[in-house]
């Protein structure tokens, strides 16, 4: 498929590197060390962070945004350690995520992947209770991914039920680790996600 | 030895899914005559889900500030929580700006970049020292070991302690006490798990941590030797998921490198959480001399 130029947004560059691990974007010769070394393009052979790097320099806003691959990488940082123009791609990547996930929520786009819906709940178990609280995680992500809660409740179990007990038995879902943490500080964790977060 | 007192950053996990790690952890620093006061009221780190750097840098600005108070570099066990912590700390001890934008968000984030956050094994190797650790082992640890290191140890560069491609931390604390290193596994000690994809792309975490599985099993590996609890929730927690998931057998122990170091401390096994293991860590019990 050929490129449209009159459809390529120029300034999309600019938008990745004003966010924060954006900011050397534009250094990358595609050389494409950071996709050979990846251990994501053996199992996902569609997934080219050099490709998705090329693509948002000639400003191919809509499609890097809507790439479902966006959603796969790790962030385990072989890219970012192997990059001979320290062009950083696994906190570039984490820009454009960010990106993508704003224009979601503006509704000019769909993400065709569960990620962002866990990393909410994630967050939100932190602004709740200062830490991780996996039942309250996982009570939020089901649903949301599933579309109902009955849906998600079943397919938490599915995911869960083996492993729950397993862990129970060895003595890791104690009291403990069942109720909610309770961080005395965390009225302090809401304000920060409040004052420098994006949603 | 110049250490003798550290602030403790326990990670989300340490109450549950990694309680083992948590457990050896203090034990084998007792041992070793470090004392670790816990970061009082510690909030998370941020992980691998809050992606915004911004956010992550005030998240740790508040851990941070609380051991500051004490006067303690902090050390923690997770290598997710030390990446976390180590690049918070950088960033905000370049940015006075941010500095003052934090303070002003809450005092409690006042951080004033006096002290480190390290890893645990860093601190064993590199602080505690290898003349020190082995003047106090009391046992022979006589097994063979696949050191699986992850993602944060040596990599990104800012914060890495080991080297990005072959990482030797861990190998040199089990040749201390005694093990083996097998053969044939260097190529995975760094290659990712797949734990941050395992809620959102379940079939691709399991095709990379039995990758790992198969090799440190085809390399003869008695056990697989950790310094991460997400690594441990995927290579032990869900090891008979993956087992169940994909038709196969596996049945490779996986043990944090601070069991394995308590062991040959003398420790008692269940005193290190060896009882909590998923796989059944038994074998390795018998090969402790």
């Amino acid at each position: 498929m050929p490129i449209k130029t009159w459809e390529l947004d120029p300034n999309f560059k600019n938008e990745i590197m004003g966010e924060a691990g954006g900011e050397r974007l534009a250094s990358c010769f595609q050389c494409s060390t950071c996709t050979l070394g990846c251990p994501i393009t053996e199992i996902v052979p569609s997934y080219n962070p050099r490709k998705i790097i090329q693509m948002s320099l000639l400003g191919m806003r809509k499609e890097v945004l809507s790439n479902p691959d966006l959603w796969v990488c790790l962030i385990c940082q072989t890219c970012t350690a192997r990059c001979p123009q320290d062009v950083r791609i696994a906190d570039v990547l984490s820009a454009i995520r960010r990106i993508a996930e704003r224009e979601e929520e503006a509704g000019n786009l769909k993400i065709d992947s569960p990620r962002p819906l866990f990393d909410k709940a994630f967050q939100h178990q932190l602004e709740k209770y200062g830490r991780l609280y996996d039942i309250g995680l996982a009570k939020e992500y089901y649903p949301k991914k599933e579309g109902s809660f009955i849906k998600g409740m079943k397919a938490m179990m599915k995911d869960y039920k083996d492993f729950g007990m397993r862990m129970f038995k060895k003595g890791k879902m104690g009291p403990k680790a069942m109720l909610a943490p309770k961080v005395k500080g965390r009225a302090v964790i809401k304000k920060i996600f409040k004052e420098m977060g994006e949603e | 030895m110049s250490i003798n007192k550290l602030a403790y950053y326990p990670g989300c996990p340490s109450d549950g899914t990694a309680v083992d790690q948590d457990m050896s952890t203090k034990a084998v620093f007792e041992k070793l005559g470090v004392e670790l006061v816990e970061v009082e009221d510690w909030n998370c780190c941020g992980a691998a889900e809050v992606e915004d750097p911004k956010v992550v840098y005030a998240l740790n600005a508040r851990n941070l500030a609380i051991a500051e108070k004490e006067d303690l570099d902090i050390v923690t066990p997770c290598s997710i929580c030390y990446y976390n912590l180590e690049r918070s700390n950088k960033a905000l001890k370049a940015d006075e700006a941010l500095c003052t934008k934090l303070k002003g968000i809450d005092s409690s984030l006042d951080y004033g970049g006096k002290i480190k956050t390290k890893h645990v094994l860093d601190v064993f190797v590199n602080d505690i020292g290898m003349d020190e650790i082995s003047s106090k082992l009391e046992k022979k640890v006589n097994v063979k070991v696949a050191p699986y290191y992850g993602c944060y140890i040596g990599r990104p560069p800012e914060t890495a302690f080991d080297d990005p491609d072959n990482p030797v931390l861990m190998d040199k604390l089990i040749e201390l006490i005694g093990g083996e290193i097998v053969p044939n596994f260097n190529y995975m000690k760094t290659v990712c798990c797949g734990g941050p994809l395992m809620m959102t792309r379940g079939d691709i975490a399991f095709d990379m941590a039995r990758k790992i599985l198969d090799v440190a099993k085809n390399a003869g590996a008695d056990c697989i030797s950790l310094a991460c609890p997400l690594c441990g929730m995927m290579l032990d927690g869900k090891q008979a998921d993956i087992e169940k998931a994909l038709g196969i057998t596996i049945g490779m122990p996986v043990v944090y490198i601070t069991q394995l170091l308590g062991l040959a401390l003398g420790i008692e096994p269940n005193k290190l959480g060896l009882n909590k293991n998923a796989v059944d860590t038994k074998e390795i019990l018998g090969k402790v001399v």
